[in-house]
């Protein structure tokens, strides 16, 4: 295990937004590469409207991330970056939608959501390896809200700090996802790519 | 084509999820009988079963409480049937009593009782510590850290079982069973027929004349099994150093990673326990004899740790041994916190914490789902009875009516409870009482609770929230559904037959979306003394649309006459609402057209779906 460079991922969203298809389906890319991985996922309680944590890790045991502990975060919902910050590494990687997905409490007026400007200066008080993309647009763009999460992986494995790229991420989608619905799944992947670039 | 997790395919590399290995595993050791009672977070190795069980050579049932599922298995393995029993860490407590017996009586096909434990509570209402269990019950038990090891112990562990006819626990922690990772198979072969029951009184029926040699019978099977574990490839000691570390379950992973990241493997010697009762003591006292000093690494109670020190003590091995003064005894642990244990242990400088400042931020507490019908109960109960009914609540997704606005539970204890503890309250308070049962729970452990009120008159007003499923777990059936993902049920019960059968004569039925009607009968019987029970019946809509393929082809749309007044917001809370230009807005992507906000506002309009 310990010839492998480790990567830890910490991935967070809102229950029924898709983030544990997602984290499988980035954990199946890398064992198609040969690579060790372990991937973690928390819910039960939180599947009804609450945070989702997941993991992937290549090249370590365990399959949780501590605080401080992750190279990089991933945020399907701009809120949960920002609350998912203090697992970031200083200097690590963030990739995060730009779309809320408002909890109860703000979308009754109680209390009030920080602004995308708030969570693009806290994060970049933790790094400047930034990436912030509107997902879930792009999955509308690509034909179904739930392929933006496939462009945030396709983003992610473009960014450069995994041990493999885009390429092997559409393979897995082309051996695992049904027939009718890769077609939308690859062009979200190649939009993520490009939202990436731009 | 099989099933790639029943196929005899040895050498394919799959994939997993820690309950999908134990699943595979079991396969691989011939697995011919399972039962569970489903909880998180367990639940998806009998879902699996559940599912493969059209194809799959084992028999499977869905058993209504676990005490009946431990119940079940044993007759299976005493039949000489290799038996899978799984349940969460809580539900061990409900089927303690045959397990402790059954330990006595032993399990001549094998039988492993898989209990989930949940240190970190994240799904469950304790942490207890179940390897506990074991030692009271006189078991074997296997702690897996990976999907491989799930996979692995799960077969060896009902191999090692029939072998020794001694009952085992596999038991895992929540970051075990959800967590995924590669897993190599084993073939699997095909199980064949049990070998049937063999007529053996003085073993299998434990009078107090057979009960008393069956103890002493358990107590050498236990020391037969201690060999075993002194042989077993799941203790290891890897490493060298003067500083020694035990660690068990899914902690050894901690320990793994923290080591390479520090690089300390050279200074510490680490002795691995995944077959970790009953105590390898020879391994044990070597490694002790070995070290200046011992680091225990288990997360939750200090068993391992205080077995070490009793072990310490009795061979005059005079050794300092930390565990729980170093680490927690609650919660779940991590590698950073494990690393900076050993650092501190070996004069290392430890990592800093994190000093990252965050702003509070709104939280997002899970709620009950848009168009779940037990809003529109506890929004009728709340309109009837306000704060001035205690509210006796239970475990499902109803529990989270504890949430306000609606704030329709005041005491929760464990399953069934909401009867039997309501009936408790009844009698030492003024006030009306009213506990909600789910459906699921009430086949669980409601019916008893049903014939103790009665019988003991309490004054209680039950209502049987039944949806139709199981639905927090991840709608499994129960005996009262009458449809499931793979077909029909045959015997569905009818929970109002039941419950009159149990002596109760104020029954009404309603659906919780006719508000009218919902009041009405809780005001009818709020009137009234003794045990009443309220129905109310309709199904979960996320089952709802798997199962019966039932969507509303209406959702609600807020008209611009709204007043800002938020009296939907206020006391509904339905998810699929917000606040936008001091108007309400119904969100119609999350809108399940359930129709209950209309009840509450004229303003609240039904329109076509997609229109
Ligand atoms: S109809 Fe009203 S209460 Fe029902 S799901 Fe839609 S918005 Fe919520
Ligand atoms: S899963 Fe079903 S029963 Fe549970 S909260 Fe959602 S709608 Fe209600």
């Amino acid at each position: 295990m310990s010839d492998t460079k480790k990567v830890r991922i910490f991935m967070t969203g809102v229950g029924g937004q898709g983030t544990l298809t997602a984290t499988t389906l980035l954990a199946k890319t890398a064992l198609s590469q040969g690579l060790p991985v372990t991937s973690g996922e928390i819910h039960g309680m939180a599947q009804r409207g609450g945070v989702v944590e997941s993991t992937v890790l290549i090249g370590c045991a365990s399959p949780k991330i501590g605080t401080g502990e992750a190279d990089i975060l991933v945020g399907f919902e701009p809120m949960e970056t920002m609350r998912a910050l203090p697992y970031l590494k200083p200097g690590g990687l963030v990739l995060s939608s730009t779309e809320f997905l408002p909890p109860l409490s703000v979308a009754m007026g109680q209390q009030e959501c920080p602004t995308i400007d708030d969570i693009r200066k806290a994060v970049s008080a933790c790094t400047d390896k930034v990436y912030f993309m509107a997902s879930q647009s792009i999955g509308l763009k690509a034909g179904a809200v739930q392929a933006g999460n496939i462009a945030m992986l396709a983003a992610l494995c473009a960014a450069g700090e995994l041990p493999f790229g885009p390429e092997a991420l559409a393979e897995t989608i082309k051996a695992n996802l049904p027939e009718k619905i890769q077609a939308v799944n690859l062009k979200a992947l190649e939009l993520g790519v490009k939202a990436l670039e731009a | 084509m099989a099933n790639p997790l029943l196929a005899d395919t040895p050498g394919e590399i799959h994939l997993l999820l820690g309950n999908e290995a134990i699943v595979r595993g079991a396969v691989e050791a011939g697995i011919q009988v399972v039962t569970c009672y489903p909880g998180t977070p367990s639940s998806e190795v009998p879902d699996t079963f559940y599912r493969l069980s059209p194809e799959g050579k084992y028999y499977f049932e869905y058993s209504v409480n676990e005490k009946v599922a431990m119940e079940v298995a044993s007759g299976a393995t005493v039949s000489g049937a290799m038996t899978l029993c799984t349940m969460k860490h809580v539900g061990v407590n409900v089927a303690a009593d045959p397990l402790l017996t059954l330990c006595y009586v032993g399990a001549p096909g094998g039988l492993i009782l898989l209990s989930a434990d949940d240190p970190g509570c994240h799904s469950s209402q304790n942490e207890q510590d179940n390897r506990i269990y074991a030692r009271l019950a006189g078991m074997p038990v296997l702690e897996p850290a990976s999907a491989q090891e799930a996979k692995n112990m799960a077969r060896d562990g009902l191999l090692l079982s029939k072998k020794h006819g001694a009952p085992l626990l596999l038991r895992t922690t929540t970051r075990v069973n959800h967590l995924r990772g590669p897993v190599e198979f084993g073939p699997a072969p095909d199980p064949g027929k049990p070998e049937g029951f063999k007529r053996n009184p003085s073993k299998f029926v434990p009078i107090p004349a057979f009960a008393r040699p069956m103890h002493l019978a358990l107590m050498e099977r236990m020391e037969a099994l201690r060999e075993e574990a002194e042989q077993s490839p799941y203790n290891t000691v890897s490493g060298q150093g003067d500083l020694g570390i035990v660690c068990s379950g899914i902690s050894r992973a901690y320990v793994a990673d923290a080591l390479d990241n520090a690089g300390l493997a050279a200074k510490v010697s680490v002795l691995n326990l995944g077959f970790s009762n009953p105590l390898p003591e020879r391994l044990c006292l070597d490694f002790l004899k070995s070290a200046s000093k011992v680091l225990v690494v288990e997360e939750l109670e200090p068993v391992v740790e205080n077995e070490l020190r009793v072990l310490a003590q009795k061979n005059g091995v005079e050794i300092e041994i930390l565990g729980k003064d170093t680490l927690p005894r609650y919660g779940e642990f991590n590698v950073t916190m494990v690393e900076n244990a050993i650092r501190e242990l070996v004069g290392e400088e430890v990592l800093p914490a994190c000093d990252c400042e965050m702003p509070e931020l709104p939280t997002r507490p899970p709620n009950l789902c848009a168009g779940c019908p037990h809003r529109g109960t506890y929004y009728a109960a709340r309109k009837v009875f306000g704060d001035d009914a205690l509210y006796s609540s239970d475990i499902g997704c109803y529990t989270l009516g504890l949430l306000p606005p609606l704030k329709t539970a005041d005491f929760l204890i464990c399953m069934g409870s909401s009867i039997s503890a309501g009936g408790g309250a009844s009698k030492v308070n003024d006030k009306p009482v009213v506990a909600f049962i789910g459906d699921s729970t009430f086949f669980h452990s409601g019916l008893t609770g049903i014939a103790n009120a009665v019988f003991n008159s309490h004054d209680v007003l039950v209502v049987v929230l039944d949806n139709r499923t199981t639905a927090m777990t991840g709608h499994q059936p129960h005996p009262g559904v009458d449809k499931t993902v793979i077909g029909e049920n045959d015997h569905p019960l009818d929970i109002e037959s039941a419950v009159r059968g149990l002596g109760v004569t104020e029954i009404r039925n309603v659906n919780p979306f006719n508000q009218k009607k919902t009041v009405a009968a809780f005001e009818e019987l709020k009137e009234m003394k003794g045990v009443r029970v309220l129905i109310a019946k309709e199904p979960c809509p996320l089952y709802a649309r798997r199962v019966y393929k039932k969507v509303s082809p209406q959702v609600a749309y807020v008209a611009d006459t709204c007043n800002g007044r938020f009296e939907c917001l206020d006391h509904l809370a339905c998810p699929a609402m917000y606040k936008e230009g001091g108007k309400a807005a119904v969100n119609p992507i999350l809108c399940n057209g359930c129709m209950l906000c209309l009840q509450v506002c004229g303003h609240i309009k039904a329109k076509k779906r997609g229109s």
